[in-house]
């Protein structure tokens, strides 16, 4: 689908992209972290054909990006950093205007002007000038022109900058009903969001990028599950059964109050489901009051990478 | 083509919902009535020679106002990103706003005919001096626009866009003043490249090929010009 081969982008002196490539197949959502100045944006630029890249070729649905600039963005539905708005002119105006310029049939223009509105919840704000809307309808409106020709590729730019967390909540759901046989790109430097929207991340990292899993993946790989177990029991025992277990690793013990404690164990194999911690403290009738496991953030991992 | 039509209309309904377009219009009227009445005051001649030489001297001033947000303002707001990620070619979005400001400046022309119609009911004027004179300042707006088009399309900022517009403007306009100081191929040139040299016949009821090519190549240099600093975006690398 998206086919992005040694990529570099220079700035005069500023390297902003160094040689970049990855492969993003039909479907997918994919979210491209990094802090500020990483490269997203620019990044997001030369897929759209808006900046041509220094060095590089990359390919959308088999065609390349400097040769066929205006079949590719027929096929891409693009939100820049700041939503493009012109604020003298109503949603319903602006919308018009988007699906014009975006090659929709005269025929279905009042549809799909319609079916964006209500798509991105802005029935009750169509008639209204772009510049009295709050910032997060301007961020729908700024969706609702990118989605307005059904492109088969969404890009959006930090889809979620500057919203207040309702305003936010509103974008994600909007962005997490795009119908699923799209493919989504979504830049971020805030990680839950990844988190919460993508399937798979690529983190950039002045320019290059330092990872590209799928996000459990990220969130499991490197680091081992953490397990934390309120046991009622004596001491020793459950000293004991955490010994016979082979699969954890005991890492702390803390007593809580009367013969309640909390035992930290580190899983030493991810395949295993605790069954064997579980039946040895059985074994040894120390009693299971709760458990709960500790997964590793994308945040970790984030900051793993970035030290 | 379409898309052109689109994106004229969207640069006219722009303008009429700022209010630069009513200050422009107001302003052009009343200045143009007070020297429409002076000048019919001590002219009893039946042409309106004199009232297109107030025009083209109004335009120069009030072209640079008309056009030096017509770029400059879509790349201060990010919406030039958008115009250009929408599969809209270059030259489409080029003439699209050209093709606005032109039905603006076309408009503010429109709204003179009703002079013409005092001039017609109380004399007999040379209907043909009228008729290309009204063609020579048309074609005049046209080619000052699309300066004022090609300034903004260098420049992020209105007032840079402004500010060089009535450098250029200046510069053709009244060069006509260098003549004295030139001679030889320098005074050729200055004379040749002079807007009044060319607008003069029309106004005196002369169409030659030779005033129709000085505008049209002008023209198109200049769309040219600007369709070439949006391909190589020139506004971002200088
Ligand atoms: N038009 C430009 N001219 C010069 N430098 C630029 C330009 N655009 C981006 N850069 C530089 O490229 C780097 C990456 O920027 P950008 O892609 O905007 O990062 P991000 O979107 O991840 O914050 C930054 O160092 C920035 O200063
Ligand atoms: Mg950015």
């Amino acid at each position: 689908m998206i086919s992005v081969k040694h990529i570099s982008k220079q700035f005069g002196v500023c390297e902003a992209l160094k040689n970049i490539s990855f492969e993003i197949p039909s479907g997918e959502i994919v979210g491209f972290l990094g802090q500020n100045g990483a490269g997203k944006t620019t990044l997001m630029r030369i897929l759209t054909a808006y900046l041509p890249p220094s060095s590089g070729e990359a390919f959308i649905c088999g065609e390349n990006i400097l040769s066929h600039p205006v079949g590719i963005r027929r096929k891409i539905g693009y939100l820049p950093e700041n939503p493009p708005l012109y604020s003298t002119m109503t949603v319903k105006n602006y919308l018009r205007f988007a699906a014009r310029l975006k090659d929709v049939s005269v025929k279905y223009e009042k549809a799909q002007v319609d079916h964006v509105l209500s798509e991105c919840h802005l029935l009750e704000v169509k008639d209204h000038l772009i510049a009295t809307l709050s910032k997060g309808y301007k961020q729908r409106v700024g969706i609702a022109q990118a989605i307005i020709h059904e492109p088969e590729v969404i890009i959006l730019d930090e889809p979620t900058n500057g919203l207040d967390p309702v305003q936010i909540q509103h974008v994600r759901q909007l962005i997490r009903r795009l119908e699923s046989k799209r493919t989504v790109i979504i830049s971020t430097h805030i990680l839950s969001e990844i988190e919460q929207l993508a399937q798979r991340v690529l983190i950039l990292k002045k320019g290059e990028i330092v990872a590209d899993n799928a996000i459990e993946q990220i969130v499991v790989s490197d680091e081992k599950k953490q397990l934390f177990v309120t046991v009622k029991g004596k001491e020793e025992m459950i000293e004991q059964a955490v010994k016979e277990a082979n699969d954890v690793k005991q890492i702390n013990i803390k007593f809580l109050e009367d013969d309640l404690f909390e035992v930290h164990l580190e899983n030493t194999n991810n395949v295993s489901h605790y069954n064997q911690m579980i039946q040895s403290f059985l074994k040894y009738q120390v009693k299971i009051v709760s458990m709960r496991e500790k997964k590793n953030s994308l945040e970790e991992a984030f900051l793993k990478i970035h030290k | 083509m379409k898309k052109i039509f689109a994106i004229a209309q969207k640069e006219l309904s722009v303008y009429f919902r700022s209010p630069i377009a009513y200050v422009v219009l107001i302003v052009t009227i009343v200045i143009f009535n007070v020297f429409f009445f002076a000048i019919i005051d001590n002219n009893e001649e039946a042409t309106l020679r004199d009232i297109f030489k107030v025009m083209e001297f109004l335009f120069v001033f009030i072209i640079p106002i008309l056009t030096m947000k017509v770029f400059s303002e879509e790349k201060q707001m990010g919406t030039m990103e958008f115009l250009m990620t929408t599969p809209t070619q270059n030259n489409e979005i080029v003439l699209g706003k050209y093709l606005g400001v032109l039905l603006f400046f076309s408009f503010l022309i429109i709204l003179t005919i009703p002079y013409y119609g005092i001039i017609e009911f109380f004399s007999r004027p040379d209907r043909m001096a009228i008729l290309t004179g009204y063609i020579g300042i048309w074609l005049e707006g046209a080619f000052f626009i699309s300066i004022g088009l090609m300034v903004s399309s260098w420049t992020k900022s209105q007032i840079v866009a402004a500010i060089l517009s009535y450098l250029f403007l200046f510069l053709v306009y009244f060069s006509s003043l260098a003549d004295k100081y030139t001679n030889g191929v320098v005074k050729a040139i200055v004379k040749y490249s002079n807007v009044m040299t060319h607008s003069e016949n029309f106004i005196v009821g002369i169409l030659s090929s030779s005033d129709l090519i000085y505008f049209f190549s002008g023209i198109l240099f200049c769309l040219v010009m600007t369709r070439i600093s949006i391909d190589t975006k020139i506004w971002d690398n200088v």
